[in-house]
């Protein structure tokens, strides 16, 4: 066994073993497994990040989260098993189907989410143009526009008020909405390129022009989304809004 | 048959030629005669022009004459004689004096009767008298009864209903009226109640017959009513509702007038109304916030003064049904997770819910940070589970555990959550790895109102589960899916599975407790595993879902195309089952009408359904009528028939507000029950309003052309008549008169002396 290998090992041992697994009982319907849409591009160019999002979850909030991200397909039938759907893609991305784009639509009217991801830091081209092309054919009704400071994502878990990822392209989230609810939400920042962390325990990518901070504020982000995935708008119960002015002041 | 026979002729054309030939004909005897005019316009002598002229006329009348064929109709015909309709107001209000401190109307009419019967029977040379008593209907009467001077009890006056009775009567005997008297005091209450409107004035204007109107009645007693309560048929508890009545003032100078509003004995609101000599009406606002939910009777009541005409129309009653604005759900989570998610978003988007929503977020080994950098707030236990807990219509527990969180000593809070419960409350605890036995809710008293057994060690299930319903649950409100059994067992088959169950014991029916859905591919202690469960506990109710997913039947079925209907009227229907919507309650009383008037009894359906919620057929009911201080003052027994239905009819002992408690007890069922209420009515509408209203009888005469008069007077008032019918009885015959000859040869005689005249004065 060569020694890169042995360590590959060791670290996903210790991974599993850091996992609690109280959920056990009753399978990955019982906890947020992410399903990964597999597309014609380069549909998964972090490969860790789920995963290591996933950990954080774990080790920062209830969610009882999966060990990693499942791929799906959009025409698969099983993709209502995963309410909460992650697209990431680094350059040109193919258009999807109708039949896919139907099943896609139809999650997402249902109650699913789905998190769209450029990987490449790409604006106006590259996975953005073919992000923002399907995302105009998916929703045609609910253009993506840039979601509120104020919206209940910002405040969902943690107190956000600046964006995270490994580069800030745009300092700003932007979704798509069905009945009032963000079904969609875009990030052009590449979370998933600060999330992503090798099998020895280093970060795979710088982030900047933040540094560390812009990290964190990237697992920070990212932990909202998922808790928005499965609360909504929780955080806008009337009973939360005291405490929350207070520490925002 | 003799010519005799025959009493009236008329003339009648026999020609077999249409109108419009004869028309024709006519139209060319005149031409005949222009043109003769015409030739003769040269001849200078006169007598000529005008003996030509009148030959010529004369042969074209002749010829037209006989063209016509004339002939005489005898008829035989006989004059029928009309009726004459006398009616007599028989309603409560000709109890009240004429005027204040005078006779009652209904004696000064039968006054009047005997005084002038004489005088109407005379008219029987000319039409058929005919005698009528009145009050809601109308029906022939014995003048010597009219005449006498008993008290009336009619619940009702419909004076334009007994005019148009009366009328109807001429299609059935033929024979029309003439005319009509009327004695009343005009307080009517039905069709006129607001007056003589256009539309009634074209009614009485097309009986196309004179109406005598004789009022009784000229001043109004004192009297002081509460004529009028509007108010909708329920309300929203804990809302302000106002209550709009109206009070009617005769005969009073300035005075003030405390008004109360009473539910069942206790005063709700108050007011005062400050009454001013020349003003009748005047409208009290009494506005009130009920504070709990269920149906009472409600009464507006003002006191008696001295001298009133009528004490029983100085209070009102009225039912009014109180209901929730919204139900008021606590769905507290021990962690995020898809089943809660979807609930949530269920819940909120029902208008009739009012969510407040626990989660818990973050666990004491969690690390997530400086606690001011996070949203997350302190989790209100003592003040959701203790001070809050009983304005919650609902608490649901999903995947949530008491034990965790030591600092917060849920536990103590248990033992109120159970009491809650039995005391009218719902509680609902839905599977996770947190919940029942794996939440260790076994010992504790939350045991004591779960439908299911929770003890530790049972376990949970990692396997695909495709639930079926019990015999129960295919008539049970919660997991009524489409409607019929057949359709109902397709919808929940065509489900997709549900992943995993927390694995409990079912507790018997002994114990109020029911599944509905069961997974027969996993046994406990030897029967399937219960999935869904409801349970009776007390006075509330509880429900078990022992799945975390049952966001399956609908994020799931949407995907195979089912839509998420299953999911939503499922929990739908159990969140109005826990909270004991009335339309799913096992035992219901509908009383015909919410206040019946004096006198009336208390009309009502029990609906009973068995414990399967089927129809309760044979279920023995029993209904009582409970008064303000709790007596019961009347009692009916009956037996559902086989639509679980069964008619009552219980006496009032006398005016007031009223409970309705029903039971229904069917063998090896327990007793079921009920409530309703319903009010009796102090004064009913003869009642209500002691003024007479002679101008509405005074209009009904004008808009008839007939007279109005009013007692007491001395002599017989006009009476005026249509002018009778000649009826021909049909007997006819024709005599022709063309055929004479003379006719014809005078024709002759014309045509040939203008032919020899012509001749001799040169006119060729």
């Amino acid at each position: 066994m060569r020694r890169r290998t042995f360590l590959h090992m060791a670290a996903l041992g210790a991974g599993a073993l850091a996992f609690p697994r109280r959920a056990s009982g009753f399978g990955d319907t019982a906890r947020l497994v992410v399903g990964q849409i597999q597309h014609g591009g380069r549909w998964n160019p972090r490969p860790t990040a789920l995963r290591r999002l996933c950990w954080e979850l774990m080790q920062r909030t209830s969610i009882e989260a999966g060990n990693d991200a499942v791929p799906v397909r959009l025409a698969s039938p099983r993709l209502h098993r995963h309410p909460m759907l992650y697209l990431s893609g680094d350059g040109a991305m193919p258009a999807f189907s109708e039949p896919e784009l139907a099943a896609l639509r139809r999650h997402l009217q249902y109650g699913g989410f789905l998190l769209v991801d450029a990987a490449d830091g790409s604006d106006g081209s590259g996975f953005d143009a073919s992000a923002r092309r399907e995302l105009a054919r998916l929703l045609p009704t609910s253009p993506l526009a840039r979601i509120a400071r104020e919206h209940v994502i910002y405040k969902s878990f943690y107190l956000l008020d600046h964006q995270g990822g490994r580069l800030l392209v745009k300092p700003w989230l932007e979704g798509q909405v069905i009945g009032g609810r963000l079904a969609v939400v875009y990030t052009q920042n590449d979370l998933a390129g600060a999330w992503a962390r090798g099998e020895l325990g280093d970060w795979e990518y710088d982030c900047s022009p933040g540094g560390e901070p812009q990290r964190e504020t990237a697992f920070r982000l990212g932990v909202n989304i998922a808790m928005y995935a499965l609360c909504t708008d929780y955080k806008d119960d009337a009973v939360h809004l005291p405490f929350i002015m207070k520490r925002r002041s | 048959m003799p010519d005799a026979a025959y009493n009236a002729w008329r003339l009648a054309s026999l020609s077999p030629f249409p109108r419009w030939v004869l028309a024709l004909l006519a139209l060319a005897a005149a031409g005949a005669v222009a043109l003769a005019w015409r030739g003769l316009r040269g001849e200078p002598r006169r007598e000529r022009r005008l003996a030509l002229l009148g030959l010529r006329t004369a042969s074209a009348l002749l010829a037209l004459f006989l063209l016509l064929e004339p002939a005489v109709q005898l008829l035989q015909t006989a004059r029928v004689k009309n009726r004459l309709a006398v009616l007599v107001d028989r309603s409560r209000s000709m109890n009240f004096p004429v005027e204040p401190g005078g006779e009652p109307r209904a004696a000064a009419a039968a006054s009047f009767l005997s005084d002038h019967r004489q005088d109407l029977e005379a008219f029987s040379e000319r039409v058929n008298l005919e005698w009528y008593g009145f009050d809601r209907d109308v029906a022939p009467a014995d003048p010597g009864t009219l005449a006498e001077k008993l008290p009336a009890r009619g619940g009702r006056t419909d004076l334009l209903g007994a005019l148009k009775g009366v009328a109807a009567g001429s299609a059935t005997s033929g024979r029309r009226l003439a005319g009509a008297v009327v004695i009343s005091d005009g307080a009517d209450n039905a069709a006129l109640a607001e007056g003589l409107s256009p539309a009634a004035r074209a009614e009485v204007r097309a009986l196309a017959f004179p109406i005598t109107a004789i009022a009784v009645g000229s001043a109004a007693p004192r009297d002081l009513a509460v004529e009028r309560v509007a108010v909708d048929d329920f309300a929203f508890v804990r809302n302000t509702l106002t209550v709009e009545a109206t009070l009617q003032a005769r005969g009073f100078s300035r005075e003030e007038v405390p008004v109360v509003l009473r539910r069942e004995g206790a005063i709700v609101a108050q007011a005062k109304v400050h009454l001013e000599p020349g003003k009748e009406r005047y409208a009290v606002p009494l506005s009130f916030a009920p504070d709990t939910t269920g149906t009472f009777v409600f009464t507006v009541a003002v006191p008696v003064f001295p001298g009133e005409a009528v004490a029983e129309n100085n209070t009102r009653s009225f039912v009014l049904r109180v209901i929730r604005d919204r139900v008021r759900v606590l769905l507290v989570a021990g962690r995020p997770s898809w089943d809660e998610r979807f609930l949530r978003a269920l819940l909120k988007q029902d208008p009739n819910v009012d969510l407040v929503s626990f989660f818990i977020l973050r666990t004491a080994s969690d690390n997530s940070g400086p606690q001011e950098e996070l949203s997350l707030i302190p989790f209100p236990v003592a003040e959701i589970f203790g001070e809050q807990l009983r304005t919650f219509d609902a608490v649901i527990f999903v995947n949530f555990a008491y034990q965790p969180y030591r600092s917060l000593d849920i536990e103590r809070y248990l033992p109120g959550i159970r009491d809650y419960v039995r005391n009218g409350g719902a509680f609902a605890m839905v599977g996770g790895e947190q919940s029942f036995g794996e939440g260790h809710y076994g010992p504790t008293p939350l045991q004591d109102i779960l439908p299911v057994e929770a003890p530790e060690g049972l376990g949970t299930t990692p396997e695909e589960v495709r639930p079926r319903l019990t015999a129960e649950g295919r008539r049970h409100p919660v997991t009524i899916l489409a409607a019929g059994e057949g359709p109902n067992e397709r919808a929940w088959s065509a489900l997709p599975p549900v992943a995993g169950l927390n694995l409990t014991a079912p507790l018997g029916p002994e114990d109020g407790a029911r599944v509905l859905l069961e997974a027969p591919s996993v046994l406990v202690r030897g029967r399937p595993a219960p999935v869904v469960v409801v349970r009776e506990v007390g006075s509330g109710r509880s429900l078990a879902v022992t799945t975390d997913s049952s966001w399956f039947w609908g994020f799931l079925a949407a995907e195979e195309g089912l839509g998420n209907r299953a999911h939503q009227r499922f929990w739908n229907n159990a969140l109005r089952w826990l909270v004991r919507d009335p339309d799913l309650t096992p035992l219901q009383i509908r009383p015909d009408r919410p206040a019946v008037e004096p006198g009336e009894p208390v009309a009502l359906s029990v609906a009973a359904r068995g414990p399967d919620y089927g129809p309760g057929s044979g279920a023995k009911v029993v209904a009582e009528l409970v008064s303000e201080d709790g007596k019961v003052v009347a009692r009916g027994e009956g037996v559902a028939g086989a639509d679980g239905v069964a008619r009552l009819e219980l006496q009032p002992p006398g005016p007031g507000a009223y409970k309705v408690v029903a039971s229904a007890e069917r063998p090896g069922a327990p007793v079921e029950r009920a409530a309703a209420a319903v009010a009796v009515r102090a004064s009913g509408p003869e009642d209500a309003d002691a003024a007479p209203r002679p101008e509405l009888l005074r209009a009904i005469a004008e808009a008839s052309d007939g007279t109005f008069a009013t007692l007491p007077r001395r002599g017989m008032p006009e009476v005026k008549l249509a002018d009778p019918e000649v009826v021909e009885v049909g007997r006819r015959k024709d005599v022709p008169i063309w055929d004479r000859a003379w006719f014809l040869a005078g024709l002759c005689l014309t045509l040939g002396a203008e032919w020899v005249l012509r001749r001799r004065w040169g006119f060729w």
